[in-house]
């Protein structure tokens, strides 16, 4: 029952399709944990239902010991549950400040202020400038979001997931698309969030050598089941995994 | 004034300046206007693009703030100001605040459950139930007969004294009365809908209509505040309703017909969507377009449709987007 975030049993099928069959994952507090798995194996289908994209089809997610299964997205951002996608999902059309302000403002509440300016809410701003920092954007505060290279924008929506005080983040392919250092750049990010903040980090990535580097444990998922769970070592030495995801038997 | 770290907003501050000064100006020479101009049909003419200014900014707020598209929008406007001239008509005193009241209040009775129901889509849905919705409603004013006069309209309002904090200035039946109070309601309109533009409240419709599932993912609860941005633009559009009822002296249900609906969006998109100032702009633009083109030809809604067409082909972004197109050129 120590688990941070554990799902029982957690299922979701579109139609005919079993995306995620009967899952059990469970997720310790501090702990950064990779899930990995082939093209379709179910590691965003899980991740979208655990963070209330979808409706689970059956079971349950439980977090800090209170059940979560189908609450509304916003409530569980609230909890502290918040994630980046795989396409990255920011707002083009504001600028990186605003961006980020707008994440803080909605975590710290003074969205009702219907005649105030937003200028004037300033931990809301005061904070924001501290995490565009961490993030390495401050100086680029002022650009519109859709100006912004590639790897700045999967680098902004860290930093909008960060903005909502997260207790658990979740990165679904956070270096999809990017150049080496920039990948470099986010694995230091994630590490150095994991390790030095105690936030526990779930982390989706195709990345081995990364995934390899950085994860505490690792979820393997094979056609919406998971079939292995544990230490980076004891995943690459797992025969299952081998099988099923690396593509290697044993000669 | 502002520590410059904290409080960095979009606007520079000569701008902000400039477009005081401008709005400061040209409501100056709006009150004027009828002093100077004694015609009245130029007075009744502007009278109409100040009302259908604030319903083009209204449908701005749901429009260009939170990305929410509503065909019918002049409903509201209707359903206003059919409810505010049965109360001046059957209520126990010709009052104008009384109408003013009834009127924006009861229209919001309307207006929040149906907001409710169409807040559960987005998009294209969305913008089909508004539709759905404008459709029932003018079948019913147009089929109530015993109510709403049905094609007739509510004809036979009485004209109520204007008064202001009690003050009684005179009455709506003097156009140029009816044409200071118009202004007055809608630059006050405007201000506080800037006002909350600006607010952390208008920030979150702005995120709502850059990305829905991202405003969500940040923490907001993206039904609720559409419901709010909706409510809004309804309140505006309604008190927009209550001076069209005091400038006209009566409504029929053509004033919320498709067409209608229709011409209020084509105003946005003159006018350049999400500026606020803008639809007032597209507002007159449409209004004048339709008049001077009326006098010519009984067609002229093929002629406004078209010149609507070549302007938002070669004017994608409106009268607001070609004004911050020629700034920028200027300064860059």
């Amino acid at each position: 029952m120590g688990a941070l975030l554990y799902t029982k049993d957690l299922r979701k099928n579109f139609g005919g399709l079993l995306a995620v069959n009967n899952a059990n994952v469970s997720i310790e507090d501090r702990e950064l944990r990779s899930i990995i798995g082939p093209n379709g194996a179910g590691k965003t289908t899980f991740i979208n239902l655990i963070t209330g994209r979808y409706p689970a089809s059956g079971g349950n997610i439980f977090f800090q010991g209170r059940d979560i299964t189908n609450q509304p997205i916003h409530a569980l951002v609230r909890l502290g549950i918040c994630r980046t996608f795989q396409i990255t999902s920011i707002f083009l059309g504001l600028s990186v400040f605003e961006n980020v302000r707008m994440a803080r403002q909605s975590c710290l509440g003074g969205s009702l202020r219907i005649f105030s300016s937003k200028a004037r809410l300033k931990e809301v701003n005061e904070t924001t400038w501290a995490l565009l920092e961490k993030i390495g954007l401050q100086e680029k505060a002022d650009q519109p979001a859709k100006n912004l290279a590639h790897g700045d924008q999967r680098l902004l929506e860290v930093g909008l997931a960060l903005a909502g005080d997260p207790k658990i983040l979740i990165l679904d392919e956070p270096t999809a698309g990017m150049s080496p250092t920039e990948t470099n750049q986010i694995a230091d990010l994630v590490r150095q969030l994991n390790r030095d903040l105690n936030l526990p980090v779930v982390l989706i990535e195709h990345d081995m050598e990364m995934v390899m580097a950085i994860s505490d444990r690792i979820t393997v998922f094979h056609q919406g089941s998971m079939i292995a769970e544990g230490s980076p070592k004891e995943i690459q030495e797992n025969k299952f995994v081998k099988e099923a995801y690396l593509g290697e038997t044993d000669g | 004034m502002k520590s410059g770290t904290t409080s960095r907003s979009l606007i520079p501050p000569q701008r902000k300046f400039f477009g005081l000064t401008a709005g400061l100006i040209l409501v100056a020479l709006l009150a004027v206007f009828p002093f100077v101009v004694s015609n009245r049909f130029y007075i009744r003419l502007l009278n109409e693009m100040f009302i259908y200014g604030l319903l083009a900014m209204s449908l701005d707020v749901l429009l260009g703030f939170t990305g929410l598209l509503s065909f019918m929008h002049t409903s509201y406007l209707g359903i206003a100001a059919y409810i505010a001239g049965l109360v001046l008509k059957h209520g126990p005193q010709k009052s104008l605040w009384l109408a003013l009241l009834v009127g924006v209040l009861a229209t919001q009775v309307i207006a929040v459950p149906v907001g409710w129901v169409q807040v559960r889509t987005g998009g294209l849905p969305f913008a089909l139930l508004t539709l759905a919705f404008g459709m029932m409603y003018f079948t019913v004013v147009w089929k109530w007969y015993g109510v709403t006069g049905g094609d007739d309209g509510l004809m036979g309002i009485p004209q109520p004294d204007l008064s202001l904090f009690g003050w009684v200035l005179g009455n709506s039946g003097n156009p140029v009365l009816t044409y200071l109070f118009t202004l007055f309601i809608v630059v006050i309109c405007f201000l506080v809908t800037y006002r909350i533009i600006r607010s952390p409240f208008g920030a979150v419709l702005e995120s709502i209509r850059e990305n829905e599932e991202r405003a969500a993912f940040i923490g907001i609860n993206v039904r609720r505040y559409k419901l709010l941005g909706w409510t809004l633009a309804c309140l505006l559009a309604s008190v927009a309703g209550v001076l069209f009822i005091l400038y006209k002296g009566y409504i029929g249900p053509t004033t919320m017909d498709p067409f209608a609906g229709a011409a209020v969006l084509m105003m946005v998109l003159l006018g350049g969507m999400g500026s606020l100032w803008g639809a007032f702009i597209g507002a007159g633009l449409f209004i004048f377009m339709q008049d001077y083109i009326s006098t010519m030809t009984e067609h002229w809604e093929i002629f406004v449709g078209l010149i609507v067409v070549l302007l938002v082909i070669f004017l994608p972004r409106g009268f607001a987007g070609l004004v911050d197109r020629l700034r920028n050129g200027e300064k860059g």
